[in-house]
């Protein structure tokens, strides 16, 4: 059986760097590992927050809920409602840092472990309905971006003009992280559905499944499940960050963009949103529950769990089987080691879009002078020039910044990866996108006075 | 347990910078070990020593510098100093140096390139000049003179490949070229190394090997080094192809002098050179450039440390030119680095233009015969020429009555050449003429009337000269080509 490969780096020209790099993955810690759905907590605490906007609470203290009852949505400029991951009764809101290290208030459900369920919608049938209705369902299903963004998934489809290609992110290149992966394992059939739906609401000419060309089994399996649907099955070079939005365009179609995919003619979801999509299309239950990966070299046993939104970290890593013995120092991430933001407490909850926890042994980095090798130019996928943006007299020189187009950089993490002296070069970089910020905000209010 | 807080990512490759400067290390320790034996071999134990010798008086100069610049700073000197690299800037200063340069003036140098070409720019990653081309600068400006006599003597009696180079003004024919390489024991010597250079500049293909382990390692990026190498060539080849040097110019460029040293373990130090790709282009070709150019028209031994030097100065400018988002300002970068190379390019292609070969002098016809009377007898066999820099080239060997040598020697204040005929046969000299006259205009020049020359006709190696009054330093060169001459006569 040979695999249609398409290994087109994405390097430019011979004047640029590859913008990419392998990673070592570590994803066999978990990989061909049961996923552990015991999990079921006494209390779990659902963040009222999309983004930065807060979500109203449309239960009060004392009410009943079951698995599915609507609890809180979102309604300012976009709509999302949230719904019960358990049953039981609201008893409390509580403030605490979300795994997004903002501080936000939480809804505790405490559950009776009775897993009553209300089935939250009717049965739908994707393909009879029209465009407006799939709209309409998606929109009401409280769908958001999975893959870490969290934003509210019918928003992207509310003008897809020319669009070309629709395609589903089953990459995962983020390291550790196999979460997408068992998703799809299984619940393939939900991929199928969820897909086919969103592909119908893109309006677009072509649609794929991308996924890395490692994962030969999944990639069989994806074949024979989109048989005699309009959705191919691409696969991309294991490379990061392979999975993000731009990197994946390029890849697949050769173009680049400003801001949005949709200028490429690019709409693009996760594979475990469109999954979480067919559930609500063919089992009528919203997003209550979350694959994710827990792992990392300071664990015992890592594996992936299947969990109700709001489940403590602190919970799920002493259902794993806690930490190795010994460790005393470690770094708590909500996500994976690239992307993921370390939490200096293991109180914060899952939220919908996280899909990882990976607890590294804190070991000390023998950090250097830089040494302007330009490694971390050569593999910026946004061709910027993280050393030349950290370098002292840039850093608070807006002008000089913005020639450096510094608001580009999508914080991956790339720099700091391959720096040889170890610098955190993204974190520079945030400083001074953050700086830039800063100056551009205080010029606003001056221009509204 | 204590969860730490540490900005993202958390994740890192394995390379590390002190991983980089190791391999650096091992390949640099790999070119003193071939560096000691050969000398050893070549010309006795004692260099092989020496060799080694050398390397350390240079480590030592730069970890001693170092240490005490770091204790007096209060910082903790063993982490600073292994942070440092100073002694990647010693084993590079000392390959790039002569073997005859004395131990004082390396150790001075040494300690001046860690200081100065270092220490004040904020320490390693802040500077400007390569600091290790920075110290060979020194030694080859200041300390000229600072040399260790005996190895000058035994090493260096023949040329160097820069030096025979600059004798026939960078540009022969063809003929005379295959002449000079075979004089190098033929590009199969040159690719083994085996003639005297600088200590590490001759093994050509041990650095190539050395070049090859480094990008496999992927410390070094093989933009910079590859584009230098092609440019160097690709010039050297037209020049050449135009001039009637023909293509074995262009191999010779290359493999000669320090350009394969150089690019591999100098133009790779990524601190002094751009941070992008593109710059790193721009720099090769205007490097390449350079080194041509200097080699061509300048006094210097060879152009390729002092290319680097300058275009160490322009790197910051580099930089910014090519700034920017590399992908959307793609296209604008492109064009910038075309027309910058295209520009410099033509520039070396016209100083290339210019090149005239050193067309050897008609020997007077001299009546000679008349042995010198000695006055101030001194014997050119015991003379001690040490301080003239003395070099001499094969020009023509096929007649043994009529060795013809190219020779050039330090005189007073310049440098004197000759072209000397000798009869092997007698070991005696037949005629000297002067090609070039580097030294006071009337007051050397005394020494090389022609009546003064036709002193030498019939002196053997036994003989004794005496000095053209007036004129000491002069006519001290010029027996000193003398001596060389018979020299290099009785050994051929
Ligand atoms: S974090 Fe930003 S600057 Fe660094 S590599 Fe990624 S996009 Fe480029
Ligand atoms: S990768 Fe690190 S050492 Fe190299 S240029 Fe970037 S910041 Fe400097």
């Amino acid at each position: 059986m040979f695999r249609e490969t398409e290994r087109v780096y994405t390097n430019m020209s011979i004047l640029t760097g590859p913008m990419n790099h392998h990673l070592n993955g570590h994803k066999d810690l978990t990989k061909n590992k049961d996923v552990l759905k015991t999990i079921d907590p006494d209390q779990v605490w659902i963040p009222l927050v999309n983004g930065n906007a807060p979500c109203k609470a449309c239960v009060s203290i004392g009410d009943e809920v079951k698995i599915g009852t609507k609890i809180a949505e979102r309604n300012d400029h976009f709509y999302l409602p949230l719904f019960s991951p358990v049953s039981g009764t609201v008893t409390g809101v509580e403030k605490f840092m979300t795994s997004g290290m903002a501080q936000a208030e939480h809804l505790c459900i405490t559950n009776d472990h009775k897993h009553e369920k209300v089935r939250a919608f009717e049965p739908f049938d994707y393909e009879k309905a029209s465009w407006e209705e799939v709209l309409d369902f998606v929109r009401n299903a409280g769908m958001l971006g999975l893959g870490g963004a969290g934003f509210p998934t019918y928003v992207k489809y509310l003008k897809p003009e020319n669009v070309e290609l629709f395609i589903v992110n089953a990459v995962e290149c983020e390291p550790y992280l196999t979460a997408d992966y068992k998703n799809i394992e299984e619940n393939i059939d939900l991929l199928r559905t969820g897909t086919l739906a969103l592909f119908k609401l893109s309006k677009a000419a072509k649609g794929c499944v991308a996924i890395k060309e490692d994962k030969v089994e999944q990639i069989e399996a994806l074949k024979k499940t989109f048989e005699g649907t309009p959705i191919e099955i691409r696969t991309v070079p294991d490379l990061y960050p392979m999975g993000w939005e731009r990197t994946l365009v390029y890849q697949l179609t050769k173009k680049r963009y400003d801001k949005l995919p949709i200028e490429a003619g690019c709409i693009l979801n996760n594979a475990s949103t469109a999954i979480a999509l067919g559930n609500a299309i063919d089992n009528g239950m919203p997003i209550t529950h979350k694959y994710v990966t827990v792992s990392g070299d300071a664990l015992n046993n890592p594996q992936n769990v299947y969990v109700p939104i709001g489940t403590r970290a602190s919970v799920i890593i002493d259902a794993v089987g806690g930490y190795i013995e010994g460790t005393e120092d470690v770094l708590l991430i909500a996500g994976g080691p690239m992307m993921g933001k370390t939490i200096p407490n293991d109180k914060f909850v899952i939220m919908p879009q996280n899909n990882g926890l990976t607890v590294l042994v804190n070991r000390p980095k023998d950090e250097v002078k830089c040494l302007r090798c330009g490694r971390c130019t050569e593999t910026c996928p946004s061709g910027l020039q993280p050393v030349r943006i950290q370098m002292s007299n840039a850093i608070f020189d807006e002008e000089e910044l913005m020639k450096l187009s510094v608001m580009d950089c999508i914080e991956c993490g790339m720099c700091t990866w391959i720096c040889p002296s170890k610098i955190d070069v993204t974190e520079n970089v945030r400083r001074a996108k953050n700086f830039v910020r800063t100056r551009m905000a205080s010029r606003a209010k001056e221009a509204k006075k | 347990m204590k969860f730490t807080y540490k900005p993202s990512p958390n994740y890192r490759n394995t390379q590390t910078t002190s991983g980089i400067m190791a391999d650096l290390t091992l390949c640099l320790a790999a070119i003193v070990v071939f560096a000691a034996v050969y000398y050893g071999v070549a010309f006795g134990a004692a260099y092989g020593f020496r060799v080694i010798m050398m390397t350390l008086v240079s480590l030592a100069a730069a970890l001693l510098t170092e240490a005490a610049y770091f204790k007096m700073r209060g910082y903790d000197v063993k982490k600073e100093i292994l942070h440092s690299y100073g002694w990647v800037t010693a084993l590079i200063l000392t390959l790039i140096t002569r073997l005859d340069v004395s131990y004082y003036a390396l150790f001075v140098c040494t300690v001046v390139a860690i200081i100065i070409g270092k220490l004040v720019f904020g320490g390693f990653g802040q500077n400007i000049f390569n600091p290790a081309a920075f110290g060979e600068a020194l030694i080859m400006n200041s300390f000229s003179g600072s040399k260790a006599a005996k190895v000058t003597a035994d090493v260096f009696s023949g040329a160097t490949p820069m030096a025979a180079m600059n004798s026939n003004g960078w540009i022969l024919s063809s003929s005379a070229m295959s002449g000079l390489i075979k004089g190098f024991g033929g590009f199969g010597g040159m690719l083994v190394g085996t003639y005297p250079s600088v200590i590490g500049g001759s093994c050509a293909l041990l650095i190539l090997l050395c070049g090859a382990f480094l990008l496999w390692r992927k410390d070094i990026d093989w933009h910079l080094s590859v584009t230098y190498l092609i440019t160097v060539f690709c010039l050297s080849l037209i020049v050449g192809l135009i001039k009637g040097a023909g293509f074995n110019y262009a191999v010779f460029n290359v493999m000669s002098g320090g350009v394969l040293f150089g690019t591999v373990f100098m133009m790779t130090d990524p601190v002094t050179t751009p941070i992008t790709i593109p710059g790193r282009m721009v720099f090769a070709v205007g490097c390449a450039a350079l080194t041509l150019i200097l080699r061509w028209k300048s006094n210097l031994p060879d152009g390729v440390l002092f290319s680097i030097l300058l275009m160490n100065m322009v790197t910051p400018a580099i930089d910014k030119l090519v700034d920017g988002n590399q992908i959307k300002n793609a296209g604008l970068i492109r064009k910038k680095v075309i027309y910058t190379s295209i520009v410099v390019l033509l520039a070396a292609l016209g100083v290339g233009m210019t090149l005239e070969g050193v067309t050897p002098a008609k020997a007077d016809n001299t009546p000679s015969g008349e042995t010198a009377p000695a006055s101030e007898p001194a014997g050119l066999a015991v003379e001690d020429f040490s301080e003239n820099n003395t070099y001499c080239r094969v020009w023509s060997n096929t007649d043994p009555a009529a060795y013809v040598y190219k020779c050039s020697a330090k005189g007073f204040e310049g440098t004197n050449k000759a072209t000397i005929t000798v009869n092997a046969d007698e070991g005696t000299i037949t005629s000297i003429t002067v090609d070039e006259f580097g030294d006071t205009v009337s007051v050397g020049d005394a020494a090389v009337a022609d009546a003064e020359l036709a002193r030498y006709a019939g002196a053997d190696l036994n003989s004794e000269i005496d000095a053209t009054s007036g004129a000491t330093f002069t006519s001290k060169s010029l027996r000193a080509m003398a001596a060389a001459a018979l020299n290099m006569a009785a050994g051929d």
